[in-house]
């Protein structure tokens, strides 16, 4: 049944009585004035988040840095003020350095190879019209099952004796000349489609205009790429080398899960280490320090980003 | 009804993020109650845990009741370990050996003072005395022995009568051994960590006690020698020597991709002369060998041989594969202490879970006549002659403190990739003991042939 929203009984208006002329509004009526302006009310919605906020990041973080100058063993509620004593002996733990040479390889691996497919597997599916759905959904696949059965499979397929391995002589996992590559090739595996998808929608905005200028112009379908593409989706490529630089800082699970940081170390990343030390070796302390110094690379990223973004004048 | 207006949904929304928000900060508790015991264990399959959770669980009758709580072998440390941080964890902390994070943990104040109790219970009447001995940290009983567990030399006696051969009793024997088994196309010693790193440390355990000896082993323990001694560096040079020539696990790429179920399918299959590994491995066996996996094949286990000069043919590397504590949380340290007696001194619970699932028993006096008929002779052996021995190794995570441990882990590594000298290696051993046996961090070891 509906019901004319005419028939409704209206609710009557609600009757206040306004204030003396002469006399100052009340305290409540300045409330809720305050309340009906955008600013308090937005803040209070914002209030739950950033009350979550403080308490699952900021307060932690916080720790975080105050450990970081203990000798803190993770487990305790001890801690006793080192001063710079764990960021000293950074330096001198060849763990650490390896970890982080370890580190910037896989930031460089995932700037360039991850990046490349990705651009050019999203400017050949945009020139497609048939199955590009089909086609972006086989390539999301991987990025949304979990990283322990992508790990998983792929150390199957990778087995020296049984799998993929055995068919090309090599030894992917167990030989420490290669394992990093190897397990850089499986995240890769994992995270390229998802580049695709994103390269994807960005090519998308780009007006059909130009294309038709540039194929007028007679610009083969590279020289579009170069020109038209690459230029007008530069914001979104540099927000994702910038995540990228982040997110392979933070990298840490295929490792974990398919090496351990093995063999002899050949695996390490900051994270592992941070780990090993945090949980093997009960040093919070130093782990956190670990993981201070990975979140100052990351934050010297993404300032680098935004200089360039206001240099620019990009929008995104 | 009255409708609700801005004010109240604003209000009510505030209400109850906040009720989020010091709910998820609050302590969590018992895990919900503080009137059951609460237990976390890391056994290998469905099978152990429905047997762990109705015997040694659902089968004490005490005051309280007790919750058991499997957790994968790769994560139960760590989840303790936050556990504990938060104020939480479960009733009875369990840990791989005394030399993994029984300190730290007593020194947080996390693990409860049993020496009260020792009396009462009779404890020391019940634990092989070593056992106890290298529970206790700065002379006080903080954990109890939950399962010990040595190295041995596992065979496949079929295989041996192919290859002609026999388990070998000492170096040379041994290396003639995996030189035949390799030159023939066999993997001499089956052998892998892919599924657990710390497989590492059984092998360093094995050069160090059954390469340079247990009295050496002892002496450094002690702090009267060095780790950096020339018998501990060629005792693991020579250990590395034979990773490289490809005698454990097929060679040292294949060592590390090799996991569990491969080592046991090789020994099983006949493609691996032997095996290297310890007693906890009698429960995982039985689902490669012999009817439960389809074929008639079947094991033995002989004593590990010696690897070096001048050390005993026959040599147990004793190691306490588990020790349980009492969190100092629970509200009833008492009950929970009463459940720990049961858990680790219920001869008849233990027994029978030894029979029905090879299950690796606490230190406690056995003996062959203890065992019914249907129990499997092999594992009578061993526990019969174990609780004789006399002749003792020093297991790493038994008797090396948490760092040094872990540094003998990680590196062991880049010795057998030939990134790493055996004599820095041992360096790095010393230089770690060193400043953690200056800390009071290394548990107290018996000598060598002690144990009468």
């Amino acid at each position: 049944m509906t019901v004319s929203r005419t028939t409704l009984p209206r609710r009557p208006p609600r009757r206040s009585s306004p204030p003396p002329p002469d006399s100052p509004p009340s305290n409540r009526v300045r409330a809720l004035r305050r309340l009906r302006d955008r600013k308090v009310s937005g803040w209070l919605f914002l209030l739950p988040l950033v009350l979550f906020n403080l308490f699952v990041i900021l307060i932690p973080s916080a720790y975080s840095v105050w450990y970081s100058f203990t000798d803190w063993t993770g487990i305790s509620d001890r801690a006793n003020f080192v001063g710079l004593e764990n960021y000293r002996n950074l330096l001198d733990d060849p763990e650490f350095v390896q970890g982080l040479i370890h580190n910037v390889l896989w930031t460089l691996f995932f700037l360039v190879v991850p990046m490349t497919m990705g651009l050019f597997g999203a400017y050949a599916l945009s020139r497609v019209s048939r199955f590009r759905l089909l086609f972006r959904t086989l390539y999301f696949i991987p990025y949304i099952v979990a990283s322990v059965v992508n790990a998983s499979i792929w150390r199957s397929i990778l087995d020296p004796q049984q799998g993929f391995g055995d068919l090309l002589r090599i030894n992917p996992l167990g030989d420490p000349e290669i394992a990093l590559w190897s397990v850089e090739f499986v995240n890769n595996w994992a995270w390229w489609g998802f580049l695709v998808v994103v390269f994807l929608a960005a090519m998308q905005g780009v007006s059909p205009s130009l294309y038709e200028a540039a194929t007028m112009d007679g610009a083969s379908a590279t020289r579009q790429f170069f020109s038209v593409t690459l230029p007008a989706i530069r914001p979104t490529f540099a927000f994702l080398g910038l995540m990228t630089i982040i997110w392979s800082f933070l990298a840490f699970d295929y490792v974990y899960i398919l090496t351990q940081g093995g063999p002899a170390g050949s695996t390490d990343l900051l994270s592992t280490v941070a780990y090993r030390n945090a949980f093997s070796n009960l040093q919070g302390g130093y782990a956190s320090a670990t993981g201070i110094v990975m979140a100052l690379i990351s934050g010297a990223a993404v300032t680098g980003y935004l200089i360039v973004r206001r240099a620019r004048e990009w929008e995104t | 009804m009255d409708s609700i207006t801005r004010r109240r949904f604003i209000g009510a929304g505030g209400a109850l993020g906040m009720t989020t928000l010091l709910g998820a900060c609050a302590s969590p508790g018992w895990n919900g109650s503080g009137d059951v015991i609460t237990m976390w264990n890391n056994l290998s399959d469905a099978r152990q845990n429905d047997y762990f959770r109705r015997h040694f669980a659902e089968g004490y009758h005490g005051n309280y009741p007790v919750q058991f709580s499997p957790k994968a072998d790769s994560t139960i440390d760590r989840l303790i370990q936050t556990a504990l941080a938060a104020g939480s964890g479960p009733t009875i902390i369990v840990t791989p050996g005394p030399s993994s994070f029984v300190s730290s943990y007593w020194q947080a104040g996390y693990l409860a003072d049993l020496g009260p109790y020792a009396e009462h219970y009779g404890w020391r009447e019940k634990f092989a005395p070593w056992a106890l001995a290298a529970s206790e940290v700065d002379g006080t009983l903080v954990t109890l022995p939950a399962s010990y567990e040595t190295m041995v030399f596992y065979s496949n006696p079929a295989t041996l009568e192919k290859l002609g051969l026999e388990e070998p009793t000492t170096r040379e024997e041994f290396e003639a051994f995996c030189a035949e088994a390799h030159g023939k196309g066999y993997v001499p010693l089956a052998a892998g960590n892919a599924d657990y790193k710390g497989a590492n440390e059984w092998f360093v355990g094995l050069a160090l006690n059954h390469g340079a000896g247990p009295e050496a082993v002892y002496s450094a323990l002690s702090g009267e020698t060095k780790w950096t001694d020339p018998i501990f560096i060629e005792a693991i040079d020579r250990m590395a020597s034979y990773f490289r020539r490809g005698w454990f696990g097929g060679g040292v790429g294949l060592y590390f991709t090799n996991n569990f179920p491969t080592v046991y399918q090789q020994l099983a299959s006949g493609k691996a002369a032997g095996m290297l590994s310890g007693t906890w491995d009698f429960p995982n066996l039985a689902a490669y060998f012999g009817k439960e996996a389809g074929n008639d094949a079947t094991w033995q286990w002989a004593t590990v041989p010696s690897l070096g000069d001048h050390v005993p043919a026959i040599v147990w590397d004793l190691a306490i594969g588990q020790s349980a504590g009492v969190n100092t949380n629970f509200p009833s340290t008492g009950a929970a202490v009463d459940y720990l007696n049961f858990f680790t001194t219920d001869l008849g619970n233990i027994i029978r879970s030894i029979e029905e699932m090879n299950f690796a028993p606490p230190p406690v006096h056995m003996a062959a006549s203890d065992f019914s008929a249907r129990a499997d002779p092999r594992i009578v052996k061993l526990y019969s002659v174990l609780s004789a021995a006399k002749s003792i190794g020093y297991t790493t995570w038994t008797f090396f403190p948490q760092q040094t441990e872990t540094y003998m882990i990680d590196y062991f590594e880049n010795v057998i990739t030939d990134r790493l000298s055996a004599q820095d290696y041992c360096e790095g051993i010393q230089s770690r003991f060193a400043r953690e046996s200056s800390e009071g961090r290394v548990p107290a070891a018996p000598r060598p042939g002690g144990l009468s």
